[in-house]
Formats: structure tokens, C-alpha cells, sequence
């Protein structure tokens, strides 16, 4: 398994968009973009994927979404958190490094021998 | 790749109606695959490079999409969910808030529907109960015919359901392997415990295959079988109904094996019945013991089941499926017209017919309490309407007093269908209250209509049940809201600028003729329910005024009875009666005391005479009841002689002497002088009774029967032994202000004299009163009804007037102005509310008399279109509503002409 190739789990791509949604609303494509950007091509996220989990989060009622125009003055659907997003945001990033964190210590330690 | 459909334009709009789920899919996809494919461009890729660059990212776009679309709609579906609560949330509340403003009016509109729908529920559970609930706990009710046949009866042919068990053989028979049958006798009081303490239950006596018949199998224990349950001298065992045994028993295993006392016998407990079960009458069994218990059987007599004066029995049949019941009615018809089928009484006339399980539903002639709660239910209707009506007319005001709130609304742009809404919701809310106060008024109410309609009836049900809340809380929420709707309709098409330019009044006159319609029809209804209470009350006073020969208030009657058998036919019991009067006779408040073979109006005693005149001419109905009595008998019934006189007083040799009634007299000696008549008894050529008397006619039975012949031979010297001519009774005339103290008295007394005897000690006017309570109820309820539509109808009056004289205050001031005296105000005012009132009295006139045939058959001495009860009615609705009218009048008649003008 390659690093390109890593497969995002659901919860993960959550927090992701979540991520990319605390800092304005957006619509799904500058999210895709965000995150491809902000992953440095690390791995790719299929952007259906991201669509249903955009959905998904509204239907949970993590976002809102409402119909406005891009920069380029085409129509489109943006996003925004909502209080309960902005919550799900702060569990899931605390959870996120908790996790990153167990994960270091042990790719980092040494068997000990008692 | 291209992104596939392109929905066109126009559809766009139509999310402005409701969201379009798959069109903003299709949207927001669009835009994402425009944008990556114009990006991929900018950055040196040819078109078809990076269209197929961005459907790669993508993934499987159909699946994708097909995701999406079904998310959308489940989130669409729960937000217009969430949308229409909080809607109906606001409405709800805007509603409570606004008829929290108008407190009176909503308690009036609150009162007026529970009332009316609680009145009908509590009527409508009554007449399910009676007419048509099947039996509770039985298979397939529905299946199973209750057997009537043909009665010729005094007052004509009737359909009866009473048989002799010998006609329930010769059903059977009829019935061949064409169904199955059973046999009980409906639910009876007797006798639990012995003596003083004892009470009573309802005991139906049922052959053993009754419960196998209805498919009602023991709870506890078992039924008794066949072989306890056979014709002569059956097992003395019973099987307790749930209710019962919960009551006596506390539900206790224990019941079975026990003992209970009935009608001074014993009967063993093998089983309980099923809590639903209680019989198939509306009268609730307590106690089932076999079809035999209790008969007795003297030596030599024709045992119970061949008798065919034993039959008081009700036969259910089941056909099978598919067997012609009208074949079968034919087939048991023929059969009980064959003379084997009589022992004697032959009835070749007779027609056998089916009817439903529920006996009141059957062929027969129902009871006069049963015909008042039909036309009661139809009162109750009436009542409703009116209660409508009110509620109406009270929205109605309402709304015009919030005409420019209204207007306010629509010109701020509330649509019309919203505002609709609103003041369907307040009256949705006001009909909900209203159920509530309904489903209470239908319970005390149901609980009052049973005890007034139907006090000897052992329920077995609750007065109320699910389907009643269920009927109350329909009727109740339709009644309001069609109430409601008139008004909202009115209300939401006001001329605008008119209602916010209006200010008291603008000289505009607004009628509504609506509520006009809505008074003449209270009117009119009110006429229809007065009437009718008015003929019941005029009824009863006739009934009350019948003379019934005795003088009721003031006639006891005082006997001992014992629980052992051989005490009672102690040869020594008359001579001691007879010292019992004497000591009765010393009990202050007494006036007297005779003695007689038989209670007033307990019942008929005959035997055979002969007269000089051939009697053959009376036909077979014509036998003359005889009572043996002592002299003082006469003064102490209150029985007053026509011609001729009493016995002599005790002890005093004359020859034997006979005193017949009025009837007696006309009937047996017609043409003739009745006084010196022979009566010979037994024999053709016994000894001579002369006729010494004629006294005046008495009621045997009931109060409205027509009377008949009845003849008094002396107690001590009676025609025939062992007839029963023997002092049993103490006849007594006594102050009816002092019932308490002589009942006690002579009950002591009689404890005294008579030691293991059980005193019984009846007043007359205990036995009869009952009689009059049919008559005495439907002009009671009636009353209630009729006076209840008159105030709501006076009410509807004051408030139509009042709200007219408000709204022309103006035009009032000017015409006072202008020179208008006080009686020319009033004379208008008064004169416009009784142009409505009478319109409504005159249609109420026509209907009451269309409705008076449907209770024609309720009356005594009084026509339905008896013109005192209309006139009176009339006259005292005028009246009422000249009043109600002045009211308002008044008011106008007082208005300051310079405040109402300058007004605005």
C-alpha cells in the first residue's frame, strides 16, 4: 500500500470537510479543493465521496447549505457549519489527535523487556 | 465525459413552489464539473483530456448522484415535517392566546358543545347498549336467532319470547341436524342467605348446553353437566358470573366447593364464567343454576317441563351456514301448531319468527323506557343542533367584533387560505376543549340516564367506553370545526377598505343573515322541544288524576312469610293474622285495619261460579277475581260503595253474602240490577251468595288498565277451602306522614308474634309509584331539554338584537336627534327581534306537529297537536323573547344623540 493510495476512513473525510468548512462557508468544489491542497497530493479523495459526505453532515445537521453565487458569478450550492458542526468539529479534531498521537508512540517505541 | 442530463430552465422555477430534489443535485454537480473542467484548461489540458480528467476524480458519477438524491429527499421530508409542527405550533398558540382575550364567550362556546355532544354521547352509548351491543363474551353473536312466536294477549297479538319447555322440544325437532338450540330463563332476582340479612342476585336458570351453545367455556372450576343439569331435580350446583364472583367471593379459588343459600336452598360452586360473560339479556346474570332448580313437584301434578304455563323461557337457535332462515321460522311455526306441541293449549295461529340476539332488537313491543330514550335520542339531536347553532352565532360575533383585526391581517398580506386556517384552528381547539367536557358530561350523564331510564337493569358494562370517547370526540371536533368554518369564511371575504375605514358604525348596516337564520332555527327547535315537554308534563298530570280506587297514600299492607315451608301452612296462622290486625289496629297514626286473601294489586285469584244469568256470552277472558276480606277491608283500602253495604261486622249470623266490584256488576248481571243476585260457587247448585254490594273498581295490576270484574266474599265464611281465601293480609289505613314509625311498628310487632317469621311489610304507593315513573321521566328530561333550548334560543335572541342595536347606534342617534320618542326606538328595535322570533316560532309550530306522531304513542289523555301545549308554548316564547329583545332596546332607546354622532 502506497501513501497516495490511502484510503480515507468515512469518519475521517468528516472531519476533513468539517475542517475545511471552519473557515467559511464554501461550496463542495472549493472543498475538494481545500483539501486536495491542503493534503499536498499525500492522497486523493474521490470527490463523489466528498459530495455524499456533504450531504450526509446536512442531513445530521452538522451543515446548512443555501444557493449563492461563486466567485465567478455562476450559481452554486455553498455550505456553512452549524452549531452542531462546530461542536462535531471539536470532538472529532480532539479524537483525530488523540488518535495521530497513539498512533506516533507506538511507531515510535521499542519493545521493553521485563 | 459530459455530466450527463441537463434538466431544462423552466424546472428551476418550480423550486420556488416546493424543492426540487433531483434538479438541485443535477445543479450543484454541474457547477463542480464546470468549474474542475474550466481549471484543467487553464492549466494547458486539452477539453477532452479534462473532462475525462474530472470524471475520473469523481468516481461512479449515477451512483454518486443516486445517493445524493435519496439523502435530499429524506432530508426535504423532515424539514417540511419540522416546518408544518411549528406552524401548527404557532396557530395553536396564537389560538389559545386569542380566545383567552374573550374569555366569556369561548367558556359560553365551551359549555354549549360539551353539553350538547355529551348529552347525544351519553344517549347514543344508552341506546347501542339496548339495541344492538351483542353479548359480550359470546362466539359469533351474530349467528345466533332468539325465538319469538305470536301471544294473543289482552291487548292484542304479540311477538313473545317467553316458551315452555315443551315448545323448546318441538324447536329442537324442527331443527333436526339443521342447528343447534339452547334454553335459559333470563336473569331473575332471588333470594341469597336466609332471613333478614338475605339479598338479592340476578339468577339465571340455563339447561347445561347453554354455555357449550354460546361457546362460553369455565374460567375456574367447570359447568355443570348434563346429567347434574337433568329436568327432574337437578344437582343443586351454580356457576358464579366473574363480576359476581369478584364481589362475593374476592376472587377467590376458594369459591369452588362452596356453598350459597338461593331461594332458601343450597347450591354448590363448581365453576366461574369468563369475565366478559354475563348472559345474553341486558340484565347482567350473576348466578347460573340448571334449568330445573327450583320447580316443585307435587304428586301427581304435570311435571315443569310439560306444563306449558311454565313458560317464561327464552329459546337461541344457530342455524348452520347456509340454512334459510326463513324456512326454518316456517318448519318450527308448523311445529308448534301441531297439538302435541300444547299439552293442551293448541295455538293453531300461532307464527314463529327469529330475531337478533339482542332482545330489544327482536319482533316484540319494547317498553315505554325504552321508546322514551329513542325519542330522547332524537331530543338530544335537537339540542345538538341548537348547541350549533349557538356556536355559530357566537363565533360569528366574534369575528365581527374582530373584523378589523382581520382586516388589519389580510391588508398587511396574510392570504386568505392562512387566515382560514387560523380561526379553524381556535375553533379546532375550542372543539377539543369541548370533547373533553363532552366525554364528562357523557359519563355523569350516562350514569344519570340509566338510573332515571333503566333502574332495574344489573349492568354489566361501564357507562362509558372507548368507541363513546372516540363517537364524542369526532362529533365534537366536526360540530366545531363546521361552526367554525362559517364564520372563517364569512370573516376572511370582509370589503376591506369598508372594515378599516368602519369605526362604531358609518351609517353601513351589516346583517347577517346567518345569524338571523341561525335564531329562527334556535327558535323553532326550542318550539319543537317545549311542546313536546309540555305534552309529557300535561301526560302525566292526566296519569297522575287516574283513579285507581285505592287510596295508594295511605293503604299498607303487613304478612309474615317463612323461609321453613310448614310453617306457612300452619293451620293456626289465620286466626292468628287476625289477632295481628287487631294489635296493628292499636299503633298510633292507624286508622284501621282489615284483612284479605290477596295484597291490593299483587294479583288474580278465580274459581268457579254460577249465576242465575247465562254467562257463556262473556267469553273465556271474563274471570272475575275474588278476594276474601273482613268489613273493615273496605275503609281501610279506601273503596267506597256504590249501592248496598258492607258485611256485617264479625261474629254476626246472616246468610252468606257476596259484593262485587262496578265492573262486575255491569258485566255479569247487564240490563239488570246486580244487589240481591245469587252467586253459587263450586257447584251449580250450591249455596246462594247473595249480592249485598256494589263498591266501586279498583286496579288489579297497573294504573292505566281498563278495569275489571272483581267480587269480595267474607273471610270467615268463604266458599270453597283450601282456595287461598284465607286472612293472609293485614290491610291497613294509616297517616302517610308517619311511614317510618308504623312500617317499624308493625314489623316488630309482627317479629313479636310471629318468632322465625320474616315480616313484609309493603306500602301501595311503593308498588305503583313505579308505574308512574315512565311518565314522570319523559316529562322530566323533556323539560330539562326544552327549557335548556329555550335559554340557549333567548340568549341567541339577546345577543342577535344587541349586536344590531351596537352596530346602528348611529342611526339611532340621529333618528333621536331628529325627534324619535323612547317607545318609537323601542317599538323598532323590539319589532325587527320578533319578526325573526316569529318566522321560528312559526316553523317550530309545523314541525313540533310533523315530530308528534313519533310520540303520540307516549301520551295519556293529550293529542300531539294539543292546542293548550301549542298555544301556551307560543305564548310563553313571545314573551321570553319580547323581553330578551327590550334588553337591547332599551339600550338603543337611550343613546345620546350628540356622543353617537360625534362618535368616529
Amino acid at each position: 500500500m502506497t501513501t497516495n493510495q490511502l484510503d480515507l476512513l468515512q469518519g475521517t473525510l468528516d472531519v476533513l470537510v468539517l475542517r475545511a468548512l471552519s473557515w467559511g462557508p464554501m461550496h463542495g468544489y472549493a472543498v475538494a479543493r481545500f483539501i486536495h491542497h491542503g493534503s499536498d497530493g499525500t492522497f486523493t479523495v474521490l470527490d463523489g465521496a466528498l459530495y455524499t459526505s456533504l450531504h450526509r453532515m446536512e442531513e445530521r445537521g452538522w451543515l446548512e447549505s443555501e444557493w449563492g453565487l461563486s466567485e465567478k458569478g455562476k450559481r452554486a450550492k455553498f455550505y456553512r457549519l452549524s452549531t452542531q458542526g462546530r461542536r462535531a468539529l471539536r470532538t472529532e479534531t480532539t479524537g483525530w489527535n488523540d488518535y495521530v498521537a497513539a498512533v506516533g508512540r507506538v511507531m515510535t517505541a521499542t519493545p521493553q523487556v521485563t | 465525459m459530459n455530466y450527463p442530463d441537463r434538466t431544462p430552465r423552466w424546472r428551476r422555477y418550480l423550486r420556488l413552489l416546493r424543492p426540487n430534489v433531483q434538479a438541485d443535485v443535477d445543479d450543484e454537480l454541474r457547477f463542480h464539473f464546470e468549474s474542475r473542467i474550466e481549471e484543467l484548461l487553464a492549466s494547458g489540458e486539452t477539453p477532452l483530456d479534462a473532462r475525462q480528467i474530472a470524471a475520473a476524480e469523481f468516481g461512479d458519477v449515477r451512483e454518486v448522484k443516486r445517493g445524493l438524491v435519496s439523502i435530499d429527499h429524506r432530508l426535504a421530508a423532515k424539514r417540511s415535517r419540522i416546518e408544518t409542527m411549528r406552524d401548527v405550533f404557532g396557530d395553536v398558540r396564537y389560538a389559545m392566546r386569542s380566545l383567552a382575550r374573550t374569555k366569556g364567550v369561548a367558556l359560553a362556546i365551551l359549555a354549549t358543545l360539551g353539553l350538547g355532544v355529551g348529552a347525544n354521547a351519553a344517549m347514543f352509548t344508552l341506546l347501542e347498549a339496548i339495541y344492538l351491543r351483542p353479548p359480550a363474551g359470546v362466539v359469533a353473536p351474530s349467528g345466533i336467532r332468539r325465538v319469538w312466536r305470536t301471544v294473543n294477549f289482552r291487548n292484542g297479538m304479540q311477538y313473545w319470547p317467553g316458551n315452555s319447555y315443551v315448545q323448546f322440544g318441538v324447536i329442537v325437532g324442527a331443527l333436526g341436524d339443521r342447528g343447534t338450540a339452547a334454553i335459559y330463563g333470563p336473569p331473575v332476582k332471588m333470594k341469597l342467605g336466609a332471613g333478614e340479612s338475605a339479598t338479592q342476585v340476578q339468577v339465571s336458570r340455563a339447561n347445561s348446553s347453554y354455555f357449550s351453545f354460546l361457546g362460553v367455556p369455565a374460567e375456574l372450576g367447570r359447568i355443570y353437566t348434563s346429567d347434574e343439569g337433568r329436568l327432574d331435580g337437578p344437582d343443586p350446583v351454580a356457576v358464579l358470573s366473574h363480576d359476581y364472583w369478584m364481589r362475593a367471593f374476592d376472587g377467590k379459588r376458594s369459591a369452588l366447593g362452596s356453598t350459597i343459600v338461593l331461594a332458601a336452598k343450597k347450591y354448590t360452586v363448581v365453576g366461574v364464567a369468563p369475565t366478559s360473560f354475563s348472559g345474553v339479556d341486558l340484565n347482567a346474570a350473576d348466578v347460573w343454576i340448571p334449568l330445573g332448580s327450583q320447580r316443585q313437584r307435587r304428586a301427581g301434578a304435570t311435571p315443569w317441563w310439560q306444563d306449558s304455563n311454565i313458560n317464561g323461557l327464552s329459546i337461541l337457535v344457530r342455524p348452520l351456514p347456509g340454512v334459510s332462515e326463513r324456512g326454518l321460522e316456517q318448519r318450527i311455526t308448523t311445529a308448534l301448531r301441531r297439538p302435541e306441541a300444547a299439552y293442551g293449549a293448541i295455538d293453531s295461529s300461532t307464527v314463529a319468527r327469529f330475531g337478533s340476539i339482542v332482545s330489544a332488537n327482536g319482533p316484540g313491543e319494547s317498553s315505554q323506557e325504552q321508546r322514551i330514550a329513542v325519542r330522547l335520542a332524537g331530543v338530544a339531536i335537537i339540542v345538538l343542533l341548537i348547541a350549533c347553532a349557538n356556536v355559530v352565532n357566537l363565533l360569528l360575533s366574534r369575528a365581527v367584533r374582530r373584523r378589523r383585526e382581520i382586516a388589519v391581517r389580510l391588508a398587511l398580506g396574510i392570504s386568505r387560505a392562512r387566515l382560514i386556517r387560523l380561526l379553524l384552528v381556535e375553533s379546532g381547539v375550542l372543539a377539543i376543549a369541548a370533547a373533553g367536557v363532552a366525554v364528562f358530561v357523557a359519563y355523569a350523564g350516562g350514569i344519570v340516564l340509566r338510573k332515571l331510564l333503566l333502574p332495574d337493569v344489573h349492568w354489566a358494562q361501564s357507562p362509558l367506553d372507548g368507541n363513546v370517547v372516540l363517537l364524542a370526540l369526532v362529533v365534537a371536533t366536526v360540530a366545531g370545526l363546521i361552526a367554525g368554518l362559517i364564520p372563517a369564511l364569512q370573516a376572511a371575504t370582509p370589503e376591506l377598505t369598508d372594515a378599516l375605514k368602519a369605526g362604531a358604525g358609518s351609517g353601513v348596516v351589516h346583517r347577517s343573515r346567518i345569524r338571523t337564520g341561525m335564531v329562527v332555527a334556535q327558535a323553532a327547535l326550542s318550539v319543537v322541544l317545549l311542546v313536546g315537554a309540555l305534552l309529557f308534563v300535561r301526560s302525566l298530570t292526566n296519569v297522575r288524576n287516574v283513579d285507581i280506587g285505592f287510596d295508594a297514600r295511605r293503604l299498607m299492607t303487613a304478612s309474615v312469610s317463612f323461609d321453613d315451608r310448614s310453617a306457612s301452612r300452619d293451620s293456626t296462622l289465620p286466626s292468628r293474622i287476625a289477632q295481628l290486625a287487631d294489635q296493628v289496629r292499636a299503633i298510633p297514626g292507624v286508622q284501621t285495619a282489615g284483612l284479605a286473601s290477596m295484597a291490593p294489586m299483587s294479583g288474580f285469584s278465580t274459581i268457579t261460579y254460577f249465576t242465575e244469568t247465562d254467562s257463556s256470552a262473556l267469553g273465556a277472558k271474563w274471570f272475575p277475581t275474588v278476594t276474601a276480606v273482613s268489613p273493615d277491608f273496605f275503609t281501610a283500602a279506601g273503596l267506597h260503595f256504590l249501592r248496598g253495604s258492607n258485611f256485617p261486622p264479625h261474629g254476626t249470623a246472616t246468610p252468606p253474602q257476596v259484593i262485587v266490584n262496578q265492573t262486575m256488576a255491569k258485566g255479569q248481571w247487564p240490563g239488570r240490577e246486580a244487589m240481591g243476585q245469587c252467586m253459587r260457587f263450586a257447584k251449580r247448585d250450591a249455596e246462594c251468595y247473595r249480592v249485598v254490594g256494589v263498591v266501586q273498581d279498583s286496579r288489579m295490576s297497573s294504573i292505566l288498565e281498563d278495569p275489571m270484574p272483581q267480587y269480595y266474599v267474607p273471610v270467615d265464611n268463604v266458599p270453597v277451602d283450601g282456595g287461598g281465601l284465607n286472612g293472609y293480609y293485614v290491610i291497613v289505613r294509616a297517616d302517610p306522614q308517619r311511614v317510618g314509625e308504623i312500617t317499624a311498628a308493625t314489623r316488630s310487632l309482627i317479629r313479636q308474634e310471629f318468632p322465625g317469621g320474616i315480616p313484609q311489610v309493603t306500602w301501595l304507593s311503593d308498588y305503583i309509584e313505579p308505574q308512574y315513573r315512565p311518565w314522570e321521566l319523559g316529562a322530566t328530561l323533556f323539560t330539562a331539554f326544552g327549557v335548556l333550548a329555550l335559554i340557549v334560543a333567548v340568549i341567541g335572541i339577546y345577543s342577535t338584537v344587541s349586536y344590531g342595536v351596537n352596530q346602528r347606534v348611529h342611526e339611532f342617534g340621529v333618528r333621536i336627534a331628529l325627534g324619535a320618542q323612547i317607545g318609537d326606538v323601542l317599538r323598532l328595535v323590539v319589532g325587527e327581534g320578533m319578526r325573526t322570533l316569529t318566522i321560528g316560532i312559526a316553523c317550530g309550530v309545523v314541525l313540533a306537529l310533523l315530530a308528534g306522531r313519533f310520540v303520540a304513542s307516549l301520551l295519556y289523555g293529550v293529542t300531539p297537536s294539543d292546542p293548550v301545549a301549542i298555544v301556551s308554548v307560543v305564548v310563553a316564547l313571545v314573551a321570553v323573547g319580547v323581553v330578551a329583545a327590550l334588553i337591547p332596546a332599551w339600550r338603543a332607546a337611550r343613546v345620546d344623540p350628540v356622543s353617537a354622532l360625534r362618535a368616529d
